[in-house]
């Protein structure tokens, strides 16, 4: 068993896990950095463009994790899960499980000459919705940091051809998965976000109607690094003359027991509308919406300009979507701004803008309360909005709530405040009883 | 992904980075996933740069800033001797400082990195043009290389750090802030305008999400400042004057004493017999006060405050004074303060309607939403009706996006021109809170809420809106430019006031809403702090609040070095955003001034002792203080001057350069030299090879 | 540079024998995924290696659905068997045909 004794331990390896561990690790103090996916980034990585600026997501988001892989202070530890917490005199004692890539990561150097090599591709789940491959020993993305293989194990048909391949001998199936023992004085919970099920309402096609993506999915079409390398419809990868954005598809919805706003998908909406209308200058973009929620600085003006764009702003909840036999979706809505007639309109895509869920549930794990809508509890909301009701544990990021980049990277720095006041006062109350 | 380069064996053992060795540049040209190679052909860029001069290697690679791009860059000083690096990408603002540092990490000096801009200074000004754009970039690339090729290794100026901070402004945000900076062991030092803590917060009643009373947060908050051993705090306290630099921050506050000591019974006989009254600014003018007052009963510090600027020195209070607690005349003191870092805190001011605006200022019962939270807090209204100007209040309408989402041409500008264009983002959640708190306590009055979009975004506020619709508010839409319309009923008519919407609810119907009270929801502009700004030489954005570096990746640093945002100095923002962004900004501040010191650039002025004939050109162009003087000294017995740089005030601008006429000084690093051989590069023709891809 | 003498080789191939039969149920799932891919892709590339075809044209040519001959040609242009080649006339499809290496 290999054992850490760091100052903080960081539940997740997204944007506001990221910059909590380097806001820390820069005052000197020891961060470990517990991430489940082979790669740090969180979803971030994955986007295409961010709003209102429109920088590109790979190029702010892997600065930061090329830092955190750097840092002196900083201990990494990806395709890792925490799986047991307890409680001890000044802080907690965690068990993680580092699950086995098969791959050595010392001898492993990226190269990727066992990918071009291996036989079989699987539909990659995780990265790309399944809508390209990937094959069965793999490196995650281009841009993933540790930059090493991995196998999917369950579809290796152990052929050997990477074994053979590989010129740093990195292959190995013996590979057992790691008990990590981290002993910590606090904890910050930056377990992220997933969205709500694109599948999950019937009255949308609950999941089955090919040309009726998600909001996510749609940024990898819009990524420089997607599945097509650029934005077609997936049931032929006909280039898109008409698409469609179905707002509040997933959250404001008593039906699906999400009734708050999960306030980044009008603005993500616009944004990916922008970015249509740049790529695909032909196309009719429309927006279905119920209220517009362009609240943030700069936000309003981004809403404005996309307007003045030509991108179509349509009030009505849309009730109902359906395809045709060439799986052309068409939407029903109710136009509220023209009389309320109800009409039926043909689109080439359908997005549909989903909300967030909490990434994460940690009170079985942890003990970390969550309040009514699924997230952490934070007692103090409005004053210590990153104190959980758990002595010694924090939390930041969309953990907390919905939230976007910018306030995941304000809670985040505000997170790292406070552990680092409540270590100095740890400290303090220990010197006072010596 | 990366084209290969021409190996060049290295050329001897000679340390990475040592003036005598020959330039062996690696030049890197970054797609930004597509933000540069949409426009700019990055191939034919970095195929046109390899043929040039000291260029080792060449490559393209799709995120230069990316690990495997950093990874490039490292290998390529490993393994094939690269001793400068040149990268063409985004701003110099975002990446500059990364790839300095990936250099430093291969063992490089990180002064021997040159940034080229290709994004906001190519690519994305002439996306109609990628041929001119691809021009344009071989010429900036090869101006680039050609500074490689005169760069030298320098070090940091290494400063000592004052491990104290300035905090502006004592409202939520910079009581956050200071209790955040103080607790992680600095000293810190708040400033407060006005004589009482609290900001805009002391004046609400209950805050959302969370409906805890308004006055008892900010009461927690203050006891631990107040207890709090390393934090000061000043009232009445103003910046008047700022130099220096991170770290070393010379700051001059002026702190106007409140007047008023001691013994609170005969205070308020005084408050009782003081003749003078003007509009109480805490109840947004509704009632009046004294010339000396409180804000509030229980505000802190409990002391009341003579208000000088209204005070007409009648000596009234002075009669009843008898322990002599009142100082008319007490001067104002100057306090000089010494700090590393300054957050500024500022806050917010609340929009004020133009006389007339929606009715505004001209028909009584047309108020704002500040104004009605006053109201409903102030025990006035603890009745079973809610009463404005002596008449119960039946119907209310109450209307958003007042001074906010404004359009230009529609509506009129601020005195700067400029329209408030941008979202306030807090008012349509505390325009429902106080529309629900109104319905439970007073159920009989009917209330009509005209919006453009309902923007209930944050966590625990779509409650406020599904609670508002059970509660039988009145929802209305208007769209833009049709602005609801306020006019005054006619005589003998049963509500005063009317309210036209053309409501798009019902396919735009010109509804007319008969009230009696009129509450437009304000929003938010940036507090008056133009002074302050100048001071601190911070920039305000188009929406005039306080600008940051990069609203996503740095969004609560300023461009000054040392100077951080905290609240709605930055933007509108509600509390638990404010303290969101004060605790971040702390974070910042900590990381700056842990360590004692502070790393500064080196590109500092240099004078050529040699060339130098004591002009005094530069003292008299300097923009800086204390950057560079003239001093005498003696040389074979003739009195000679000669201009001295006083390293820690110079920030390199380089004015100087332009204003000797002796060529005698020059900026370290950016040489007037190294700019000539830039320009020459710029204006020299590079063909533009074919395309490999 | 890897260092294989005839004995690791040996060890290697019986480790991997071991492991074969070790997962055996999986392993003959996989072994028929890659059959049905290696068949799919066969019949795309046939078609493929005489003129550029869009999805839905090699959709009506195979008999195939055109949203899994998508997915294998997104998964055949990730590893550099196929590229792209323009247009259909209508400019509503791209077209794709194997990349020159793969054609040599």
């Amino acid at each position: 068993m290999k054992n850490l004794h760091v100052d903080t331990l960081v539940i997740g390896g997204g944007i506001a896990g990221m910059q909590s561990a380097l806001d820390l690790a820069d005052q000197g103090y020891r961060v470990a950095l517990v991430e489940k996916n082979p790669s740090i980034g969180g979803k971030m990585i994955g986007l295409s463009k961010v709003f209102p600026t429109l920088d590109c997501c790979s190029c702010i988001t892997t600065p930061k994790m090329s830092a955190v892989a750097h840092h002196e202070n900083i201990e990494l530890l990806t395709y890792s899960e925490v799986e047991v917490v307890s409680r001890k005199k000044n802080g907690f004692t965690v068990q993680v499980l580092k699950k086995p890539l098969y791959v050595k990561e010392k001898d492993c150097t990226g190269c990727r000459s066992c990918e071009q090599v291996c036989p079989l591709d699987v539909p990659d789940n995780e990265n790309e919705f399944s809508r390209t491959a990937h094959r069965v020993i793999y490196v995650p993305f281009t841009t993933a940091v540790p930059q090493k293989a991995l196998i999917d194990i369950d579809y290796c048909l152990f052929c050997g051809k990477c074994v053979q391949t590989c010129p740093s001998n990195a292959i190995d199936f013996n590979q057992q998965s790691q008990q990590l023992e981290i002993e910590t004085r606090t904890i910050i919970l930056a377990t992220g976000y997933k969205v709500t099920p694109y599948n999950a309402k019937k009255e949308y096609g609950a999941g089955k109607l090919l040309n009726v993506i998600d909001g996510l999915m749609m940024e990898r079409l819009l990524a420089p690094t997607g599945p097509y390398g650029r934005v077609l419809r997936p049931s032929d990868g006909k280039q898109p003359a008409s698409i469609a954005y179905v707002q509040c598809a997933g959250s404001r919805d008593q039906t699906l027991g999400v009734p708050y706003c999960s306030r980044v998908c009008c603005m993500y909406a616009i944004k990916q509308a922008m970015l249509l209308s740049g790529t695909l200058p032909m196309a009719d973009i429309s927006i279905y919406y119920m209220d517009i929620r362009a609240f943030g600085k700069g936000y309003e003006q981004f809403y404005q300009s996309a307007k003045a764009m030509g991108i179509e702003f349509i009030k009505g909840k849309v009730a109902r979507i359906t395809e045709d036999e060439n799986h052309n979706p068409s939407v029903r809505v109710e136009l509220i701004d023209d009389s309320s007639r109800v009409v039926e309109r043909k689109h080439d895509i359908v997005v549909l803008s989903v909300g967030m869920l909490p990434g994460w549930n940690p009170e079985s794990l942890i003990g970390v309360s969550t309040a009514e809508d699924g997230f952490v509890q934070i007692p103090n909301y409005n004053i210590a909005p990153t104190i959980t009701a758990q002595y010694g544990i924090f939390a930041t990021g969309t953990a907390i709530g919905p939230m976007d980049i910018v306030d995941s990277i304000m809670t985040a720095s505000a997170a790292a405040a406070e552990v680092a006041a409540f270590i100095r006062s740890q400290n303090r109350n220990e010197m006072a009883l010596i | 992904m990366a084209e290969e380069s021409k190996k060049l064996e290295p050329t001897g053992a000679s340390q990475a980075g040592s003036i005598s060795e020959e330039p062996r540049i690696g030049v890197y040209i970054c797609d930004c996933g597509g933000n540069i190679s949409d426009t700019v052909r990055c191939d034919q860029v970095a195929n046109a740069l390899r043929k040039l001069p000291n260029v080792v290697v060449s490559r393209r690679y799709q995120f230069m800033c990316s690990d495997p791009g950093q990874k490039l860059i490292i290998d390529d000083i490993k393994e094939n001797g690269i001793n400068r690096v040149v990268v063409g990408a985004c701003s110099i603002f975002l990446h500059e400082q990364t790839f300095r540092k990936t250099v430093q990490r291969a063992g490089l000096n990180p002064y021997l990195y040159c940034h080229i801009g290709l994004r906001e200074q190519n690519s994305w000004v002439h996306h109609t043009y990628p041929i001119g754009a691809t021009t344009k970039a071989i010429r900036m690339m090869s101006a680039g290389i050609t500074k490689a090729r005169l760069m030298k290794p320098l070090e940091d100026i290494h400063l000592e750090a004052h491990k104290h901070v300035l905090v502006i402004g004592g409202g939520v945000a910079g009581l956050r802030s200071a209790l955040s900076l103080a607790r992680s062991g600095l000293q810190v030092t708040l400033i407060e305008k006005s004589h009482f803590l609290g900001g805009h917060l002391a004046q609400w009643e209950q805050v959302f999400p969370t409906e805890e009373d308004a006055r008892t947060l900010l009461n927690g908050l203050i006891e631990d400042a107040r207890v709090q051993p390393n934090l000061r705090i000043l009232t009445g306290a103003e910046m008047i004057s700022a130099k220096g630099y991170v770290g070393n921050f010379t700051i001059c506050v002026r702190q106007q004493p409140r007047g008023v000591a001691g013994n609170f019974e005969l205070i308020d006989k005084a408050i009782a017999v003081c003749p003078v009254e003007v509009p109480d600014e805490f109840n947004f003018g509704m009632i009046k006060r004294k010339a000396i007052y409180r804000s509030y009963a229980g505000c802190y510090p409990a002391s009341p405050v003579i208000d000088r600027e209204h005070c007409t020195k009648c000596g009234e209070c002075l009669k009843v004074d008898k322990k002599n607690s009142i100082h008319l005349d007490e001067p104002a003191i100057e306090i000089e303060l010494k700090v590393g870092a300054v957050v500024i805190a500022t806050g917010f001011r609340l929009y004020e309607p133009f006389q007339g605006e929606m009715g505004y200022g001209k028909l009584s019962g047309v108020i704002t939403l500040p104004q009605l939270e006053r109201l409903l807090s102030s025990g006035r209204s603890t009745e079973n009706a809610l009463k404005w100007n002596g008449h119960t209040v039946r119907s209310m309408a109450m209307i958003h996006c007042v001074g906010s989402r404004q359009i230009e041409g529609v509506h009129a500008p601020q005195p700067d021109g400029k329209v408030n264009d941008y979202c306030s983002r807090v008012c349509c959640t505390a325009t429902l809170s106080t529309a629900n708190r109104i319905r439970e306590r007073f159920p009989d009055i009917n209330i009509y809420d005209v919006y453009q979009d309902i923007r209930t975004y944050g966590r625990g506020h779509e409650d406020y809106y599904t609670k508002a619709s059970k509660n039988l508010v009145t929802f209305l839409r208007y769209i833009g430019e049709e602005i609801p319309e306020v006019v005054q009923a006619e005589e003998g008519a049963e509500y005063s006031l009317i309210v036209r919407v053309k409501d798009h609810l019902t396919w735009g119907e010109e509804i007319e809403l008969p009230v009696d009270l009129i509450v437009l929801s304000v929003g938010m502009m940036l507090s008056p702090v133009k002074d302050l700004v100048e001071m601190l030489k911070v920039a305000p954005g188009n929406d005039r609040f306080l600008l940051e570096v990069h609203p996503k990746l740095r969004p609560v640093e300023t461009a000054v070095a040392g100077v951080v945002l905290a609240g709605t100095a930055q933007s509108p923002m509600n509390i638990q955003e404010s303290c969101a962004a004060a605790e971040a900004a702390a974070t910042k501040v900590v990381v700056l001034l842990n360590r004692g010191k502070v790393d500064l650039e080196p590109y500092i002025a240099r004078v050529d002792p040699k060339r130098c004939k004591g002009a005094g050109e530069c003292v008299r162009v300097c923009p800086q203080e204390d950057a560079v003087h003239l001093e005498t000294f003696i040389d074979n017995g003739k009195t000679l001057q000669r201009a001295v740089i006083t390293a820690a005030n110079c920030n390199g601008c380089g004015v100087c350069v332009s204003a000797c006429p002796n060529h005698a000084i020059d900026v370290q690093g950016w040489s007037l030299n190294d700019f000539n051989a830039m320009v020459e590069a710029i204006t020299s023709e590079i063909p533009i090879p074919e395309s490999t891809s | 540079m890897k260092l294989k003498n005839k004995e690791e080789t040996r060890k290697q191939t019986h480790i991997l024998g071991e492991l074969r039969q070790q997962h055996g149920a999986q392993v003959k799932h996989a072994k028929e995924l890659l059959k049905e891919q290696q068949t799919v892709r066969k019949t795309l590339q046939s078609v493929l290696q005489h003129e550029p075809q869009s999805v839905p044209q090699l959709a009506a040519t195979t008999k195939i659905a055109a949203h899994v001959i998508l997915w294998h040609i997104a998964a055949m242009k990730k590893y550099g068997v196929v590229e792209e080649a323009g247009m259909d006339e209508n400019r509503e499809y791209y077209l794709y045909r194997l990349a020159k290496e793969a054609k040599s």
